[in-house]
């Protein structure tokens, strides 16, 4: 019975704790029924439907450890074929991949090997930005272009331990050509050797209900058919989660770009629908299932114990005589003297 | 002017490196291979003692990182656990002659520690990285000695080399999106995907005995691998408009001609058949079958992988399925190029590379360019990622 009763604190405790843990992302209804209340936005799929049209985007976010040093981390975040189609131009954008890639380490330095190799601290961590075939298509318009390659060294300043703070700013990189579409020829390159300047920001709520994210370049790039131009480009975009659908959540989306090359300003609104997405780890749907106690073990009797045997005498010797006669018989209380005496 | 820039970025690049790790002036570090011990002294302060019986040393040193006026900051980093408290008999091991001098911890293969115990990368493995860089690239064409000069930039998404040991390693080369872009004039190299592996025969493929005097066997090894590119786009901007070379998929065999120990650097021959689409603006879309062969030498020159050199010399012949105005079905096409890319700093433990690096490129090929050798002369700079420390070989 002892043994049933700590189970049971055992189990209260265990459901206990798991509540509280569970509080901070889990809300449960008037009849008890779990939902999340926070959001990994890194990791998921998702459709968005606003003014210009409709987009799609999936991204996904992982960390690479390592054992022999807890103190540094990669934070890797990927996205892949994020695109839209604007019903309105009839205008196709989107970029294959693009991938920024943090390394945040508890002790930022540089080593200068000058002689005895010198270690110097700095502020910050470091990591780069890529992307990876952009493409701008659309219907009424001669030519189409492709972003072929766009890279950045950046320094981050946010330093964050998660990704939920990006300050990081650095020199930028970026190829792109024009596509003429009648002749299927390449009409213009642009590059731009890391003559521009790069800046982006990352903020996020912990419940990840809130986040916006902007990015800004300026600088010059080199066109084939007519040098050196100054560019600038910038985007921002915040999103709202405003409720969820089985847990998967749905945003309200507002965003503004900036292009001085193509000399236009967008501004868009629309709605996010994530279709699949990794729960936040601290989501817990489902409460631990509570084990019933352990049924009391059947009361069985005693089992008597078999008496040892008397011992034999063992200066005892039992002659090899001959068979009493009478041996075998059964002995009744009138004869039981007789046959002792006669023994 | 610009070559005396390009004359100190080469000492900085070649010189600094080859003295990064003179260990005079730093104090003894302990070594990795032996026990090392944790004591705690009179005020709570927790050491490192290594103690070695054959020089009658005991090197010792704080358990934590020091700032810059000795105070003791935090743990150390990639530091192995050492024994606490064990019993340690400092006046006994006096007697017996031991002497005690500071030191430096350990640090792990390919790392290192300096006097205030804090640990940093020295050595990188280029093979495995993420990498953009820019550069200034002089020409001269020969029959153009006025060409203008030009920059140029090259990144590389993922480059990974993975080499399968045992008694026949192999090794695994992955490259993803790697290019380069050279402007005024325009010129454009980017491909999608690359593979290729070198193998270590155990067995010979002939051996050959010899009965002339005493027999003697003789072992003919042909180290085969193979080597391979999907999506390749070459671009060039030439005086009759602009042409674009889509090399889809390009197959050879490889034959080793010198592997070192873990094939991280080789000299190879290789050959095999492609298939490609050019287009420019005379001609217009062809497709061709291209016959390609190369000699390729790719070599880590120190064990710390600070000097890399790589050379090729490849020779391609398309044979166009239709021939064009101003080519015949046969094309040649000819190109080398040495590279020397060295490292010249870390930040974040993350190196930045000198490159320098000359090209020739001879071809019939492109409408408007004369078929005579071209060369590009390049130096510049490399941030890379990632770049772990080289394996022991």
């Amino acid at each position: 019975m002892g043994a049933a009763k700590v189970a049971l604190v055992g189990a209260a405790l265990a459901i206990l704790t798991s509540r509280a843990r569970a509080e901070e992302c889990t809300g449960v209804s008037r009849l008890g029924q779990r939902f999340a209340t926070c959001f990994d936005l890194g990791n998921r799929l998702s459709v968005t439907a606003g003014s210009e049209g409709f987009g799609l985007a999936i991204g996904l976010r992982h960390e690479i450890t390592f054992e022999d040093d807890p103190d540094l981390e990669w934070k890797m975040e990927h996205r892949l074929v994020d695109g839209g189609y604007s019903l309105l131009d009839d205008r196709f954008t989107g970029t294959f991949y693009r991938g920024r890639y943090l390394r945040h380490s508890r002790d930022g330095h540089i080593v200068i090997p000058l002689g005895t190799p010198k270690k110097v601290f700095l502020p910050f961590d470091i990591g780069a930005l890529f992307e990876v075939g952009k493409l701008d298509f659309q219907r009424m318009q001669p030519s189409f272009q492709i972003g072929v390659v766009r890279v950045a060294p950046v320094v981050d300043f946010a330093r964050a331990l998660n990704y939920r703070r990006v300050f990081a700013i650095g020199p930028s990189m970026h190829w792109d050509m024009d596509v003429d579409r009648s002749f299927k020829a390449v009409t213009e390159q642009t590059v731009a050797p890391f003559t521009e300047g790069l800046v982006t920001m990352r903020l996020e709520s912990s419940d990840g209900l809130y986040s916006a994210e902007a990015r800004a370049e300026a600088g010059t790039a080199w066109h084939s058919d007519r040098g050196w131009h100054p560019e600038a480009r910038a985007e921002a975009t915040l999103e709202r989660i405003v409720l969820a659908i089985r847990d998967r959540p749905v945003a309200i989306t507002a965003g503004v770009q900036y292009d001085s090359a193509r000399a236009e300003t967008l501004a868009r609104i629309g709605a996010r629908f994530v279709v699949f997405d990794r729960p936040d780890p601290r989501v817990s749907l489902h409460p631990p299932q509570v084990a019933p106690p352990a049924p009391p073990a059947p009361v069985m009797p005693p089992v008597p114990t078999p008496l040892p045997p008397p011992e034999l005498p063992t200066d005892v010797h039992t002659p090899d005589a001959e068979p009493a006669p009478d041996a075998g018989r059964v002995i009744d209380g009138e004869h039981a003297l007789a046959f002792i005496l006669a023994v | 002017m610009r070559a005396v820039v390009y004359a100190v970025i080469a000492v900085i690049g070649i010189v600094l490196p080859g003295h990064a790790f003179a260990d005079d002036a730093q104090a003894p570090e302990m070594s990795a291979d032996r026990p090392v011990m944790c004591l705690r002294d009179a005020s709570d302060q927790v050491w490192r003692i290594q103690c070695d019986p054959r020089t009658k040393v005991c090197l010792y040193a704080p358990n934590e990182e020091l700032d810059s006026t000795g105070g003791r900051v935090k743990p150390l980093e990639r530091a192995r656990t050492c024994e606490l408290d064990a019993p340690f008999d400092r006046a006994g091991m006096e007697k017996q002659g031991f002497t005690f001098i500071a030191g430096r911890v350990d640090a792990p293969y390919g790392w290192m520690r300096d006097e205030r115990q804090r640990v940093f990368q020295v050595n990188f493995d280029l093979r495995r990285r993420l990498y953009f860089g820019v550069a200034y690239t002089p020409q001269k064409v020969i029959d153009n000695p006025l060409e203008s000069t030009r920059t140029s930039v090259d990144f590389g998404l993922f480059v990974f080399d993975y080499l399968q040991g045992g008694r026949t390693p192999t090794r695994h080369r992955i490259r993803l999106f790697e290019g380069q872009v050279h402007m005024q004039p325009f010129s454009a190299e980017v491909v999608m995907a690359h593979y290729d592996i070198s193998h270590r025969f155990m067995d010979p493929l002939l051996r050959i005995t010899t009965f002339v005097g005493t027999p003697a066997r003789h072992d003919l090894v042909l180290d085969l691998g193979m080597w391979s590119e999907v999506g390749s786009l070459e671009l060039h901007k030439t005086p009759m408009g602009n042409s674009q070379l889509w090399r889809h998929a390009t197959a050879q065999v490889t034959l080793d001609l010198w592997q070192s120990a873990n094939l991280d650097s080789f000299a190879r021959l290789r050959t095999g058949l492609g298939f490609e689409g050019q287009r420019d603006d005379v001609n217009g879309y062809r497709s061709a079958v291209t016959e390609s062969s190369a000699f390729d030498i790719d070599w880590v020159l120190d064990p710390a992988g600070f000097h890399n050199v790589r050379f090729e010399l490849l020779h391609e012949i398309p044979r166009y399925f239709t021939p064009t105005a101003t080519t015949g079905r046969y094309v040649q096409r000819f190109k080398a190029g040495l590279q020397y890319e060295a490292i010249i700093l870390a930040i974040n433990d993350q190196p930045i590379t000198l490159k320098l690096a000359g090209s020739g490129e001879k071809r019939n090929d492109l409408p408007g360019v004369p078929d005579k050798w071209s060369f590009i002369l390049d130096a510049g700079l490399r941030f890379n990622l990632w770049a772990p420390p080289r394996s022991r070989s």
